[in-house]
């Protein structure tokens, strides 16, 4: 575990001051949360939060490091030391975003991009990803959710197909056996 | 906290220009979002310009109520004829052409004093919110592929007014990975909603970098730099402004220093044991906790070895399973009562003798 | 338009399906039937008289695992362009796209467009798109 550059900043404080702190949203989790100073923390926004008052509120996240845009700590990768995102290439295929723990200050080395080109099997790409992502203990946790969004990336890329004919009903298809 | 980290200086074309220095002390202040926040809320209303709906309006007639027995409202009446004005009510704030409830006065308290310890507290705290990546990016800003946070460039490129045309800031900041910053401030203008665009606040844009420049080392040419570049600010690190350093009391500015700048911030607010050589009796606030990494503190071998041992075994609790009666169920009595099967042969021998 | 189907989900019960209308609604055109709770002291649909109507109340509340579900078991996020559509790639199972009544219908045809690469549903794909023939 790779320590933070400085003392007084880490994941736990980071996720505190820009998760959203809405009671009426998350009631079970609305308790009195504190930061590093033991004060109630006044709880922020932050520019992937997506949220919505539709389905009684819901929340989802713009990260690119974000495996489910679900806005939870533990998919919230912009936040968390270690962190895995695969987002489409343009080429076909996907290009899978990590994050170095050496520096955490210097963010043009700390992203680390890796691409699986379109060519490769989809059952290739995964085995790839999933190395990546659980191999040597990086986030083993999510290795299935990184799986997922590169089946769901692939799926996305494929040819999408014509819709069919729609069949005609009632009288209409009625009148159209009586022409023919 | 024995030893700082050093930050490297950039110095031409973004490349790192091989001198490093140490993170000043105020970048080790606690963030306090709620104090920034409270501290900016304060200091924006600092700025406002009073209005107020003209004394007379309203009161521009000479009404007065008829009094009871009219069958009419007591409300005051305009007096005199010829006119439809006339017996019309006026005055209230529920009259046609009357008066607004509680008209709007010049006096009101447009301004807001705010302590000067809370004010440095969240200058500090804004700070070192700017030394973390994670919180530039909640922000919005663009700084995947900035070399370092903070960013320090070198003094040497603001030399002799080297900064003071707009195409050689735009080199330098293109040159430490800013770009990307640059082209989502540009494309970001919009028109503003409302009736701001009629006062004088006709856009909305991002902010981008704020470079932060000593005066005395990097004269004050760069501002005429930076000033055109949409977004950019520019600010005197011996004056620096909560308000470009938590833009709508968000924490986490993205902000290029020059290293004379840099180097100064320890002079300026000094460390939680020095005061600050600027500031009159002002030590940085310092951490009630040391270490706000959670799991590294839990795991750490103080307590670790001061925390005792679990309880018992280890157990899951089975919530939300049915509870089996163990005296119909034969499995479930079986676990409880491993010797039963025997128990229960032995009471059918004995019936069996009977 | 094949689309992708909902999660398997508990079966959507609605409590009730007819609508809570207003006390004397039914006696006086002036009232209007959407509902206003009874305040007054003697009043007896208040007071839960028998064969007075119902009064709304949590009880009438859906199944938490079924609230807000259309019947095809997804829920409804409304998007106003492609960039949010783009969030539901990985939930298009659990909710559906619904394109906000402002979206042009230029623009329309893109969301479609890429809501079907990302086997997105969209509830009213068809509004200001399609031409009544």
């Amino acid at each position: 575990m790779a320590s933070p550059a400085l003392p007084n900043i880490s994941a736990d404080l980071i996720w505190e001051i820009v998760r959203e702190c809405n009671p009426s949203a998350e009631p079970e989790a609305w308790t009195r949360r504190t930061n590093a100073d033991g004060e109630t923390c006044a709880g922020n926004n932050n520019s992937f939060l997506v949220k919505s008052n539709c389905a009684g509120g819901v929340q989802f996240s713009r990260d690119p490091l974000n495996l489910t845009n679900k806005n939870s700590r533990k998919h919230a990768g912009f936040v968390n030391d270690k962190a895995i995102g695969v987002v489409a290439n343009e080429k076909g295929g996907v290009t899978v975003i990590s994050k170095k723990t050496a520096n955490p200050t210097r963010p043009a080395q700390t992203f680390v991009k890796a691409t699986y080109g379109g060519n490769k099997s989809n059952r290739k790409s995964y085995k790839a990803v999933a190395n990546q992502a659980a191999k040597s203990g990086y986030r083993s946790d999510l290795r299935s959710a990184a799986v997922e969004r590169v089946s769901a990336i692939r799926r996305t890329q494929l040819p999408v197909k014509a819709d069919p004919e729609p069949k005609l009903r009632g009288n209409k298809a009625k009148k159209a056996a009586e022409s023919s | 906290m024995a030893s700082r980290p050093t930050v490297s200086i950039i110095g031409k074309d973004g490349a790192p220009s091989g001198a490093t220095h140490p993170i000043p002390a105020v970048f080790t202040s606690p963030i306090r979002p709620d104090i920034v926040q409270h501290v900016h809320t304060g200091m924006a209303k600092n700025k406002r310009q009073p209005y107020a709906v003209s004394e007379k309006a309203g009161h521009q007639t000479s009404a007065e109520s008829w009094g009871t027995g009219r069958a009419v409202a007591r409300i005051p009446r305009v007096s005199g004829g010829g006119t439809h004005r006339a017996g019309q009510a006026a005055f209230g704030n529920m009259c046609r052409s009357g008066r607004m409830f509680a008209p709007t006065k010049i006096w009101r308290k447009w301004h807001v004093k705010i302590n000067q310890g809370q004010k440095r507290y969240a200058t500090c705290s804004a700070l070192a919110a700017s030394a973390a990546t994670p919180l530039l990016l909640a922000r919005g800003h663009q700084v995947m592929t900035i070399p370092e946070v903070p960013l320090v460039v070198d003094s040497a490129l603001f030399e002799a007014g080297a900064m003071a045309r707009t195409s050689a800031s735009i080199g330098l900041l293109k040159a430490v990975g800013a770009g990307a910053e640059l082209e989502k401030v540009k494309g970001s203008k919009k028109l503003r909603a409302g009736k701001g665009k009629l006062r004088g606040r006709r856009h909305r844009q991002r902010r981008g970098p704020l470079v932060v420049y000593s005066p005395d080392v990097d004269g004050k040419e760069l501002v005429k730099g930076f000033r055109n570049i949409p977004g950019v600010e520019t600010c005197p690190v011996t004056a620096l402004n909560l308000l470009q350093l938590a833009p709508g009391g968000h924490l986490g500015r993205f902000i290029v220093w020059t290293s004379a700048a840099f180097k100064a911030l320890d002079e300026i607010y000094g460390s939680t044991t020095v005061p600050s050589a600027h500031k009159r009796d002002f030590l940085l606030p310092s951490n009630v906790v040391s270490q706000a990494d959670l799991t590294r503190l839990i795991n750490s071998s103080e307590i670790q070895s001061s925390l005792n041992a679990p309880k018992g075994e280890a157990t899951t609790r089975r919530s939300a399973v049915q509870k089996k009666n163990p005296l119909r169920n034969k499995q479930v009595m079986l676990r409880l009562n491993p010797y039963a099967t025997v128990f229960a042969k032995e009471s059918q021998k004995k019936q069996l003798k009977k | 338009m094949q689309m992708v189907s909902a999660k398997k989900h508990v079966p959507i019960v609605k409590k009730r399906t007819t609508r809570f209308n207003r006390h004397q609604s039914d006696r006086f055109k002036c009232v209007d039937p959407s509902w206003r709770k009874p305040k007054g002291i003697d009043n007896r649909v208040r007071r839960r008289f028998r064969g007075t109507m119902a009064m709304p109340s949590i009880g009438f509340r859906s199944n938490k695992k079924t609230r807000y579900m259309m019947p095809s078991g997804h829920k409804a996020f409304l998007v106003s362009n492609v960039k949010d559509l783009e969030l539901l790639m990985m939930h298009n199972r659990t909710y559906a796209a619904e394109i906000a009544h402002n979206v042009s219908s230029r623009k329309r045809i893109d969301i479609i467009a890429r809501a079907k690469q990302l086997a997105v549903k969209v509830t009213n794909a068809k509004a200001k798109v399609t031409t009544e023939v």
